[in-house]
């Protein structure tokens, strides 16, 4: 074991004495503030669920549909009330839209609403336009048990809303597997993954 | 004497003055809404070279309100108020004489004007090393950073009224006009609960303290003030400031209100005081505002349900008009008229039918009976009224009809009508939500509290229950706004939801119940309702 393991077992003690984990995560960002977001890159392959859902232009949508226009796609999740996370999530999203440049309408930007009671069609496209959401670029909602599906399917769903972790997902055509990042990916890194995936396919 | 008099006036004027919040400051424009002092928006960069701006890049987004931090996923924002950057490193929290909240660091050297200064410019901590890549890279001025920190001074939890060592002070707000019968019981539950709550502590327990010794809190003794309104809603906010100097509270829990609440609405939010899920058909539908939580929008939320049922129905129904009735002086004329707006350029005629106060059955019936085909009936009446319905009209195919001020399952509505009729229903199915009324009603049962109004009852118990659990996990911090923020963050977590399928909010979201039913009557008589469309979240 390394000493850095043993310190951070120590403080896990630690705080597993004081039986609060939120005292435990404080206290572990104390001792080690995340500088920088830690990334973990996957690929996986996912069945994606054979939901509706609603489109931010309120128009009920096949979610398979959706995925497999026969663009690459770029999936998040996130909700409109949501402080730190999801801004800047969808940050990266604006970024990534507008470093594609003129390609940007030939790739499928989707972002599914974890809060899909509060967020109406309405909301979201006010979400988007506060990021200046290109055509590509489509929001969703529907309700409690679409998203929650569709959460689940991409195994991003962490028991409630305040909850949920930064995930981005990435295909370059229907049938490829998905590149999963969990963690928050600069639009620098999220482009490259991008263009290595589709110079491999 | 004079003198005295004159003296006398200065005081209540100093002291409804101190309960009213002061106009906003430079720094807390700047905090809470990202507007510079030149009007411009607050721009900043993030780490992986993003620009934010405006109220997105404003510090409450995550240090919340109350300055104090928060949660979200594996993130914990950490405090900013005044009093947890600039305070001297300690050895543990125990050493630091600050109420406890998630991310608190005592282990640090102080920060100085000159290295906040940096921090919120650069993102480097007083140590030297780089602060967490949430943080944005603020571009403020030298005079706008001097206003943002004396605003984050302020924020320092100092004492809070209606807080002493051994006492927490709540008010709960009846208005002249609510149902007396539903008053009563109200407040009987709140009396019992507090009651319950009081049993456990025993004269001064002492301060709890873990292994850690983090956790210093002490068993308050709950007390209640039960604020009756007088007289017209005008004169209603100078009544609740004048009772809020004279007993200060914490915050307001539950309450009761009738045709109006928007005037102790407007007092809470002038006063800052958190005013929690009190009992009203009509709350005050408003996005920006913050110390008022509501259970749901009430009949506002029957409306957008009937609109979206119409909206679904009109064609095959052939509806071309819609007749609204309602009593002048009840609230059914507040949620007719967004139902017409909901509709407005559509094509669609609305009707609108008050009928006088102390009208009789007969008049009543009349406005319902004047039906041309292709009308659709909208019913904001209450059971009286439903009851006399009589027979309807033979060219009658569409009527709606306000669930909650109809008396639910229980609405006497006449055999006749019941195949016509569609319920706006703003809670989960009866069938659901039995179980879930197990736990409020076996409380009232073991203390003998007849149930009388359910609905207001088990609202009372939750909202109770709510403050109470969020209160637990609060520790000794007693900042008012931090209590609605934990109250935002908390909800979602909660088991006992009573008649709603689920309660949830969120930073900026006021009504923790979203949804409805429009349900129909399955039989002739009695109160079995099913349901006539999916769980609608408008």
């Amino acid at each position: 074991m390394s000493r850095a393991n043993m310190f951070n077992v120590a403080i896990a003690a630690l705080a597993l004495a004081a039986g609060s984990a939120a005292a435990s995560d404080a206290e572990l960002m104390a001792q080690n503030p995340p500088v920088r977001s830690q990334l973990l890159i996957s690929t996986v392959q996912y069945t994606v669920p054979d939901i509706k859902l609603v489109r931010d232009d309120s128009k009920a949508v096949s979610l398979p549909d959706e995925i497999n226009d026969g663009r690459p796609v770029l999936l998040n999740f996130i909700f409109t009330s949501c402080g730190s996370v999801c801004p800047l999530m969808s940050a990266i999203f604006a970024q990534f839209q507008q470093r594609l440049g003129d390609d940007s309408g030939k790739v499928h930007l989707m972002s599914i609403s974890i809060d899909p009671e509060q967020d109406t069609p309405e909301r979201l496209r006010a979400y988007a336009a506060q990021f200046e959401a290109g055509p590509g670029w489509q929001h969703y909602t529907g309700t409690l048990a679409t998203s929650l599906a569709a959460q689940r399917a991409f195994d991003v769903y962490r028991g409630d809303k305040m909850s949920h972790a930064p995930v981005t997902l990435l295909r370059v055509a229907p049938g490829q597997p998905w590149r999963r990042i969990d963690g928050l990916v600069t639009p620098d890194q999220l482009m490259r993954e991008y263009r290595t995936l589709l110079a491999a396919r | 004497m004079r003198g005295f008099a004159a003296l006398g006036l200065a005081l209540v004027w100093a002291s409804s003055a101190l309960a009213q919040k002061p106009p906003e400051s430079v720094g807390e424009a700047i905090y809470r809404h990202g507007v510079l002092p030149t009007g411009a928006p607050l721009e900043a960069d993030r780490d992986p070279g993003v620009r934010i701006r405006g109220a997105a890049a404003a510090c409450v987004t995550c240090h919340r309100r109350s300055g104090l931090g928060m949660m979200e996923g594996r993130q914990t924002i950490p405090p900013i108020a005044g009093s947890y950057l600039f305070h001297p490193r300690a050895g543990t929290v125990d050493d630091l004489d600050l109420p406890f909240v998630e991310g608190m660091r005592p282990d640090r050297d102080p920060y100085t004007e000159a290295t906040l200064a940096r921090a919120i410019r650069e993102g480097v901590r007083a140590d030297g090393n780089k602060l967490s890549y949430l943080m944005p890279h603020y571009r403020l001025d030298d005079a706008a950073m001097t206003e943002l920190i004396s605003y984050l001074k302020k924020l320092s939890p100092g004492a809070v009224p209606g807080v002493t060592d051994l006492v927490l002070h709540f008010a709960t707000i009846v208005t002249p006009d609510a149902d007396p019968v539903k008053r009563k019981a109200v407040l009987e539950v709140l009396t019992k609960f507090f009651e319950d709550k009081n049993h456990y502590v025993r004269a001064q327990s002492p301060r709890l303290r873990s292994s850690r010794r983090m956790m210093f809190k002490v068993n308050r003794h709950w007390e209640l003030h039960v604020w009756e309104l007088t007289g017209a809603p005008e004169t209603w906010e100078k009544q609740l400031h004048a009772k809020l100097v004279a007993e200060p509270v914490y915050a307001v829990i539950s309450g009761i209100g009738g045709k109006t609440w928007a005037p102790v609405h407007r007092f809470c939010e002038e006063a800052a005081l958190p005013c929690l899920f009190p009992n009203v058909e009509l709350p005050v539908v408003a996005e920006n505002d913050f110390d008022n939580l509501y259970f749901s929008k009430g009949v506002l939320l029957e409306t957008e349900l009937i609109a979206h049922e119409l909206k679904g129905r009109r064609a095959t129904a052939g509806v071309h008009r819609v007749v609204q009735v309602y009593r002048a002086t009840d609230v059914g004329k507040d949620p007719a008229a967004p139902l017409a707006a909901e509709f407005a350029g559509e094509g669609l005629t609305f009707i609108n039918r008050s009928i006088p106060a102390r009208a009789h059955a007969r008049e009543l019936s009349a406005a319902v009976r004047k039906i041309e085909p292709g009308d659709a009936l909208v019913l904001w009446l209450r059971a009286e009224d439903i009851a006399a319905l009589g027979s309807p009209p033979p060219e009658l195919s569409t009527v709606f009809m306000s669930g909650r001020m109809g008396g639910l399952d229980r609405a006497p509505l006449p055999a006749a009508w019941r195949d016509l009729t569609r319920l706006a229903y703003p809670f989960d199915l009866p069938e659901r939500s039995r179980v879930r009324l197990d736990y409020p009603l076996g409380w009232f049962r073991i203390r003998q509290i007849p149930v009388v109004a359910l609905e207001e009852q088990t609202d009372t118990y939750l909202a109770c229950g709510i403050v109470s659990d969020t209160i637990n996990h609060m520790v000794d911090t007693f900042v008012r706004d931090y209590l609605v923020e934990r109250v935002e963050t908390m909800l979602e977590h909660r088991i006992i939801t009573g008649h709603y399928p689920r309660l949830a909010l969120a930073p900026g979201q006021r009504f923790a119940s979203k949804g409805g039913y429009l349900v129909r009557f399955a039989d002739p008589t009695g109160n079995r309702v099913v349901a006539d469309s999916a769980w609608i979240a408008p």
